[in-house]
């Protein structure tokens, strides 16, 4: 028992759980952004998908450009680059989801399961394009890790306090911003009007229609930095289906956590644990199979426990149409 | 009347253009890739269907698409999106494979519909969970379907590995159930159809459940539009509100749509494995229950759609082989394909609806009798 | 006089309908100008010109002389014209500080000056006497606070011109009055006010001028001092007016409805309905009147099953269905003309036929078994149709192409369909034009010779005074005064719906 409480909370875990939950809690601030407007994106996932390739391949791209001398500035060059890409290739994916569902007034729900299918194949040819085959890229390097001075050199916190990657108080920070611009900014204030009442923000003469587009594009940009920490920073390269599913347990955590970043945070900090339990516990006796799933089961306890007392934005997911004949 | 034509023939014109835009992005790739598209599409389309054996194979690559198009679109024409085929199926499969390998001794004519039974059983069983919690908590069924799905992978994976591996090929890198009994194998079609005068290649795995997905649809169809329950299907898709003030049980139609999707569902696998492969392994085929998405958008979720649909994703599939293997082009091009299209079939199919909403409104103005007032758009 | 704004030959056609035809208005600088006109005269449609919403298929716009094109809002609120909506145009999770100044923030490199905004509005609520606070969340605020909220929204953005959108039409007398000062006092500051009505009695306590728009057409415009109610009534509709619908007395028969102690829940589990009780016989109408929003929706979807009672009893012609479902009590013969038609009442999309058997489409007379006899259906719909005169192209028109009015009438011809005892009608002549309005009167009016008990819901005084036999008022939840037809002045009535408890009156 002892030892069962013991694996479940030591500091490796934890370390590796805060690592974990850097995916969810990016693409969940993202969904926050993209529902706070007033528009599900289910695409995500598919979203994050192009994130860990353009990330990988970028970094490729870039490092091999690189001369061979390689100075810190320069090992810091290609996963830079590899990021920006990332951010990019999600930005322009999820523009197709704005066009589709605010432009053409679609089913946000339809246009996003079918960028997910788009994004698998998407994938998978461009993969082949570059590296030949279609599942996986070369191998890449990340950032160079941080370490927090003082605590680094207590043994029993080495765990947590190297080997950090420094998108991870990145993340962070971009939480805390979030926060802030929804709450305390003229964007933030009129990004959730739209999501409430558009109508009203309509005869306001705010733009819907923009607001919305911002909302999913910065939805966009942080589920392909999500992706590109994914194939950078973690799987130190492509893998096809690396995401598993991830882009969907953000959006549970932007419910979760009831529509804003901070809350977000929590619930993507649980779902990381979860995550690395699934890595981690494997003596407990049960199958490793059932380890692996234990986020997504978190996921289905979560919506089914909590649900009812969450409120989403009151326009979430409606289409507004500009009362026009 | 004509007018009406008009309307009609738009309908039916959305999905063809919806096709060509995908034809065309895709044209793009495959010029980026240096080939000549014109040649790529000729050689896709002479490939697939000028030779036999690509026939027989579009129309087995169909038959789960059938399956898993017909379960999508009776979700979504209920109003609840079940994203969970793919999990339902795999389910479904395995569940189908246990009886075909455990029961032994039982003629055919009990042992089959018996599988097919527990196959779609399983299917559901596994839709009850996603469609009971929406109910009953108000977990949002998109996200629990998706997550059940890597739920089901891991479930079927343990199962197959773990616990029902077939003990003679341990040893070996085959995973996989043991054999089943000839009297759970599906009938091949290749007899049926000869004798209509259309020899498919002897090695096809075309079997009997390809005219039952087809006779599945039709019966769907009848019963959505003829039927008192059919009509509730409707109003409830349409308008929830209005369909709960006539006393409708909201809960009631959706449960039973998602049940009968998730059966559906549990039955995708079945031509592979009862009528194919005679064992469950882990190379299962997988990602038909996404491809069923696909389908019943394009079928606009209506069950006689959905045979068309999955025929033309069964060409596409066979018409990818044809080219990676005699022109270079990456499958994947034809993947990206389908997934263009869908995009481009929801936008053409939601302008379409709102070009004929207007249309319908002018013609009701028109009809009006001179001296009545009519009304405004949000007047006061 | 130099008019600050003026519109001339303003043409706006919507899909198979003519909504503004050539109109030209002028509105001096400092004066209430009131739009009048039946529904669907025109007015929102010009109005929503003028703040920029629609843009004119012709004609054009002039403010202080200047010709402009308001293509959005946004330019019309530079041009210092701001309109406070018919429904109102509030984020109820804002709070009031938050929905005036959306769009127009004080704002420092993006970041909101939150205390600024306090400030002006502060100030702002002061100079009018407009009096609500800034940090409260508007979902919690009544109905005539919100109000002041919209005007507060747009004064905040330097409105010289105020275009108010049927603002009385939510409000209680007190609140209409208070309104009223509201009014006078921005006229005093120089403000000028352009008031949408169509309420006479209103409009000559607050116009300096009045137009009139009959038809999406200008009828004339008249000086309020020298006009009179049944000169403008008959410029409205173009006829003489109205309509005293001749009312046989009253022959009730068996008790069929039976409220006790009723009491609902509403939004977020606050009681909406707080201890009703009323008995309504066959062969009456019980009308319901009061103000919106003081627990008639929550009260009518609880009478059709809709929403559960929290407490009390409900009673159908003697059968207890405190705790029946809505089907259940269908067949006992409820009928129901719900409050918002394109919610509750149709499937916009399915076709007129089908719409016609929505909820009988269980009966026997449709088929047996499971499969609807399209034969049997198809000639029940057209024998409805013709029967209530609905104007529609076939019966396989989607309901969504018809007009409100006809749309109205097949909600009715539905209900009415298959012999109810009870018939619930809740705002049934919300948003219809004259025709129509008679329409639904006369089909109340029959049922209630026919036999059935009615139950009429209305925010509409007058028709609840044409048609009741029996009044009760409701205010906050509760039946505060009931009134035999003739009991008491609209006055009275008026006052009652205020909460002014006639306890000992109607005891």
């Amino acid at each position: 028992m002892a030892d069962l409480v013991g694996s479940l909370l030591n500091l490796a875990l934890l370390a590796s759980a805060v690592r974990l939950a850097v995916p969810i809690l990016l693409t969940a601030l993202g969904a926050v952004y993209t529902e706070r407007g007033g528009v599900f994106n289910i695409g995500l996932e598919g979203t994050m998908i192009m994130g860990t390739f353009f990330g990988a391949a970028a970094t490729h791209a870039v490092a091999q450009a690189l001369p061979a001398s390689q100075g810190p500035l320069a090992s810091m060059l290609a996963p830079l680059a590899g990021m920006a890409a990332a951010m990019l290739a999600g930005v322009l994916f999820s523009l197709i989801h704005a066009l589709v569902s605010v432009t053409f007034r679609v089913d946000q729900l339809l246009s996003g399961v079918a960028l997910n299918l788009l994004a698998v194949g998407l994938a998978r040819f461009l993969n082949i394009l570059l590296f030949g085959v279609a599942t996986q890229s070369p191998g890449v390097n990340g950032f160079p890790p941080l370490a927090i001075p003082v605590l680094r050199d207590i043994p029993a916190l080495a765990p947590v306090a190297t080997g950090i990657s420094p998108v991870i108080p990145v993340a962070l920070a971009l939480v805390v911003a979030g926060q802030w611009v929804l709450l305390r900014t003229t964007f933030g204030l009129r990004l959730r009007s739209v999501g409430e009442n558009p109508h009203a923000a309509d005869t306001l003469g705010i733009d819907v229609a923009r607001l919305r587009y911002a909302g999913v594009l910065i939805s966009g940009a942080l589920a392909g930095l999500a992706g590109g920490y994914l194939s950078i920073e973690q799987g130190r390269g492509y893998l096809e289906g690396m995401t598993q599913g991830r882009g969907f347990i953000a959006l549970a955590a932007m419910i979760f956590g009831n529509w804003w970043p901070l809350g977000a945070l929590g619930a993507s900090a649980l779902f990381g644990y979860f995550d690395a339990l699934s890595l981690r516990v494997v003596a407990v006796g049960v199958p490793y199979q059932f380890i692996t799933v234990l986020p997504h089961i978190a996921t289905i306890l979560v919506l089914a426990g909590v649900v009812r007392r969450a409120t989403p934005p009151a326009a979430d997911g409606i289409p507004f149409t500009k009362e026009e004949g | 009347m004509s007018a009406r034509w008009r309307l009609a023939l738009l309908q039916a014109a959305a999905p063809v253009l919806s096709i060509a835009f995908g034809g065309l992005v895709a044209s793009g790739i495959i010029v980026a890739i240096g080939k000549n598209p014109l040649d790529v599409y000729g050689l896709m389309l002479r490939f697939s269907l000028t030779r036999t054996d690509s026939l027989a194979a579009i129309l087995l690559k169909a038959t789960p698409l059938i399956f898993a198009g017909l379960a999508v679109a009776l979700a979504f024409r209920a109003g609840v999106w079940n994203i969970g085929v793919e999990g339902q199926y795999y389910v479904g499969a395995f569940a189908a494979a246990f009886v075909g390998f455990s029961v032994r001794g039982v003629p055919a004519v009990v042992h089959l519909p018996l599988a097919v039974a527990v196959g779609g059983a399983a299917g559901a069983l596994w839709a009850f969970v996603p469609i009971a919690l929406k109910l009953r908590r108000g977990a949002h069924e998109v996200i629990t379907t998706i997550m059940m799905n890597y739920i089901a992978a891991a479930v079927v994976l343990y199962l197959l590995a773990d616990v029902f591996r077939d003990p003679t090929q341990i040893g070996t890198p085959r995973v996989r159930t043991p054999l089943f009994a000839d009297s759970a194998r599906l009938p091949p079609l290749g007899p049926a159809l000869a004798w209509l005068g259309f020899d498919v290649p002897a090695h096809s795995a075309l079997n009997w459940f390809l005219p039952v997905g087809v006779v599945l649809c039709a019966v769907a169809a009848y019963l959505l539009v003829r039927t008192r329950f059919g009509y509730e299907v409707r109003a409830v898709a349409f308008n929830p509100d209005a369909a709960e003030a006539a006393g409708i049980s909201l809960d009631r139609v959706r449960f039973t749509m998602f049940l009968a999707s998730g059966a559906i569902a549990g039955l995708v696998g079945l031509s592979d494995i009862l009528g194919f492969f005679g064992y469950f392994d882990i190379d299962f085929p997988k990602g038909l229950g996404f491809l069923g998405i696909s389908v019943a958008l394009l079928a606009r979720n209506h069950p006689l759609g959905v045979v068309p649909a999955a025929l033309l994703f069964g060409l596409l599939d066979r018409g990818a082989q044809g080219v990676q293997v005699f022109a270079g082009v990456p499958r994947e091009v034809i993947t990206i394909l389908q997934a263009v299209i869908i995009l481009a079939i929801v936008v053409g199919y939601e302008l379409v609806t709102r070009y004929v909403r207007v249309q319908r409104k002018l013609e009701a103005e028109r009809a009006l009798a001179p001296g009545e007032p009519a009304p405004l758009p949000g007047s006061g | 006089m130099d008019a600050i704004v003026e519109l001339s030959g303003i043409t706006k056609r919507f899909p198979g309908v003519l909504a503004n035809d050539r109109i030209s208005l002028a509105v001096a600088p400092g004066e209430i100008h009131a739009l009048v006109g039946e529904n669907g005269a025109g007015k929102s449609t010009l109005m929503k010109i003028l703040y920029g919403l629609y843009q004119p298929d012709d004609g054009t716009v002039a403010v202080r002389g200047e010709r402009v094109v308001l293509d959005s809002p946004r330019r019309a609120i530079a041009l210092g014209i701001g309109m406070v909506h018919q429904h109102f145009m509030l984020v109820p999770r804002f709070s009031v500080a938050e929905n005036v100044i959306l769009g127009a923030e004080p704002a420092r490199g993006g970041r909101l000056l939150a205390g600024e905004a306090r400030a002006r509005i502060a100030a702002l609520a002061d100079q009018y006497g407009l009096a609500v606070d800034p940090a409260a969340p508007v979902d919690g605020l009544s109905v005539g606070e919100q109000q002041r909220v919209e005007i507060l929204k747009v004064l905040y953005r330097g409105a010289e011109v105020l275009i108010l959108d049927e603002p009385t039409a939510v409000l209680t007398p007190q609140e209409v009055d208070d309104l009223f000062a509201n009014l006078r006092r921005l006229r005093a500051e120089g403000k000028t006010v352009v008031f949408i009505s169509h309420i006479l009695e209103e409009v000559l306590a607050i116009a300096d001028r009045i137009t009139v728009l009959r038809g999406g057409r200008v009828v004339g415009t008249l000086v309020a001092r020298e006009a009179t109610k049944a000169q403008i009534a008959e410029m409205m509709v173009g006829r003489p007016v109205l309509m005293d619908l001749a009312i046989p007395p009253a022959r009730p028969g068996e008790v069929a409805l039976e409220v006790a102690g009723a009491v609902v829940a509403g939004r977020r589990g606050r009681p909406a309905v707080r201890g009703v009780s009323f008995t309504v016989r066959g062969g009456e109408i019980y009308g319901i009147a009061g103000v919106e929003g003081n627990g008639q929706s929550e009260l009518v979807e609880a009478l059709v099953g809709l929403r559960p009672l929290a407490a009390g009893r409900l009673a159908i012609r003697g059968r207890d269905v405190t705790r029946a479902g809505v089907r259940a009590i269908r067949l006992l013969g409820v009928a129901h003309i719900p409050e918002d038609r394109h919610r509750r009442g149709l499937v916009l999309p399915m076709d007129v036929w089908e719409n016609l058997i929505l909820g009988h489409h269980g009966r026997k007379e449709f088929g047996r078994g499971p499969v609807l006899d399209r034969v049997a259906v198809w000639r029940y719909a057209a024998d409805r149709v013709q029967r209530f005169d609905v104007r529609t192209p076939s019966l396989a028109t989607p309901v969504l192409a018809l007009s409100g009015g006809n749309q109205q009438k097949v909600v009715v011809a539905r209900e009415l369909g298959f012999a109810p005892t009870v018939l619930i009608a809740a705002q049934p002549t919300r948003g219809l034009d004259i025709g129509a309005t008679e329409f639904v009167w006369t089909q109340l009016a029959e049922a209630r010779a026919a036999g059935l008990a009615v139950v009429l819901v209305s925010a509409m005084l007058d028709e609840v005074l044409t048609l009741a036999d029996r009044v009760g008022v409701i205010h906050a939840g509760r039946i505060v005064a009931e009134f035999p037809r003739g009991g008491a002045s609209p006055r009275e009535i008026g006052l009652a719906m205020t909460g002014a408890r006639l306890g000992e009156r109607s005891a």
